[in-house]
């Protein structure tokens, strides 16, 4: 799995972290102290372009810096080859098909 | 002063197990090393490795109330009782205090522990100036005790394969040696899932470091140099 | 300590991010939705889910910032290394109690 060796791995890691860093706490402080959204504020932010394509970076640096760690945990972790194997292959899958989904989500309601 | 102390034979095929030693200590029992040395006296087959008994040669390293440290230079005065003496953690135990370092001194191997320098020698030494020498303070001192490897979590996970925060700064200490010409090739070397990158900068290792040296950062600075080189 | 937290914490929240995800879903299938998710989340047990979502995310984001320093030269000696882990500790429990109070 050379993509993701050595300093490339902590390169993704440390760039989805500042990524995460901006905008994650941007996110977490409106929704925290500021007005409670409404569905109608929320739906409208969605649609817009803009919105959408920060949504889609956060989610993206999300489930790489997510895929990064768990990597980590499995490769310290689990040492049997086969299982090693097996779980990276379903934790992988399952991020993936989480990030699809999530993109999907957010492309059909900015559409 | 009561010990616990790390018992293990394989000649005679015993588990290990752990034997209660009792000591009238005395004015001259200052450190850990003394109170071993006197409870040899005791029992003659307590073995563990001594030599400098001043804290250089590092052949003492044990682990002392579950904390890695040099036997030689550890007090007495303060130590909860019973002391508890084992061998470094995870490393294969030989006997009782005695571990095998091969695995660790191959990773000492592996990182080129040399100046490599092809350049033509000069008429005496190949020169430094003082602030290059300053910048080899901080990694030239270590002994090679082994308590910050046999302290560190990523070291135990994957043994053979992560170099461990000794063989990394003495990494460092020849990446950053001015005489030395082949810092690409040690950088590239250590650049895959786990040489280098297996530390989570848990600091474990400058905890215990006897020297007060601290690999976390030696290693730190090698990521930093990684990033430096290919952007 | 803040290590083991710090890997503790990333687990938490990656095996969270299904439900996420699906409340992501939720929140823009229409207003019924939305109002009966934000119901869920005011109610004592989804306070509860909260708070620990916002302990794990703050302690892993605290442990973050302190390797992102680390990284950049600041904080690697041994004093720094202890005196941050204690600062991100006490910083993340204070953020999940806060986020359980409020």
């Amino acid at each position: 799995m050379r993509i993701f060796a050595g300093q490339r791995a902590f390169v993704l890691q440390r760039i989805s972290a500042l990524v995460l860093l901006a905008c994650g706490t941007a996110i977490a402080l409106r929704l925290a102290i500021g007005p409670q959204v409404t569905f109608a504020q929320w739906r409208t932010w969605v649609a817009q372009p803009l919105a959408a394509s920060v949504l889609l970076l956060v989610a993206g640096a999300l489930f790489i810096h997510a895929w990064v760690g768990i990597r980590d945990v499995v490769l310290d972790y689990v040492r049997p080859l086969a299982l090693r194997l097996t779980v990276m292959t379903i934790l992988a899958a399952g991020l993936s098909v989480l990030a699809a989904w999530t993109g999907f989500i957010v492309v059909t309601h900015a559409l | 002063m009561r010990f616990k102390i790390y018992r293990f034979d394989p000649d005679r095929h015993t588990k290990p197990e752990w034997q209660d030693y009792e000591l009238r200590l005395e004015a001259s029992d200052r450190m850990v090393l003394d109170a071993l040395e006197r409870l040899r006296a005791q029992d003659d087959s307590i073995a563990f490795r001594r030599s400098c008994r001043e804290g250089v040669c590092g052949s003492d390293a044990m682990n002392i109330n579950g904390r890695n440290a040099l036997a030689c230079i550890t007090r007495l005065a303060g130590l909860s009782e019973p002391v508890t003496l084992a061998p470094l953690p995870s490393f294969p135990v030989i006997r009782d205090l005695i571990v095998d370092m091969t695995q660790f001194f191959a990773h000492y191997h592996a990182i080129k522990p040399y100046v490599m320098n092809d350049e033509p020698p000069p008429e005496r030494e190949r020169l430094q100036s003082p602030e290059e020498r300053e910048r080899l303070n901080g990694l030239y001192e270590c002994i090679l005790c082994a308590c910050c490897t046999s302290f560190c979590p990523p070291s135990w996970w994957h043994p053979g394969k992560f170099l461990g925060p000794a063989a990394l700064l003495q990494a460092q200490r020849f990446i950053v040696d001015s005489r030395d010409r082949g810092a690409s090739q040690r950088l590239e070397f250590l650049d895959d899932v786990y040489k280098l990158y297996r530390c989570r900068t848990i600091m474990n290792c400058a905890e215990v470091c006897p020297k007060g040296l601290n690999p976390a950062q030696a290693i730190e600075r090698i990521k930093i140099e990684l990033l430096r080189r290919s952007a | 300590m803040a290590s083991i937290g710090h890997r503790i914490s990333g687990v938490v929240l990656v095996s969270l991010l299904p439900f996420a995800v699906l409340a992501l879903q939720r929140s823009l299938d229409g207003d019924d939705a939305f109002s009966s998710l934000v119901q869920k989340l005011q109610s004592p047990s989804g306070r509860v889910v909260l708070a620990v979502v916002a302990w794990a995310a703050a302690h892993h984001l605290f442990a973050g910032i302190r390797h992102l320093l680390m990284d950049v030269g600041a904080g690697s000696s041994l004093a720094a290394g202890r005196a941050s882990a204690y600062a991100a500790l006490v910083a993340a429990a204070l953020v999940g109690a806060a986020a359980l109070l409020a």
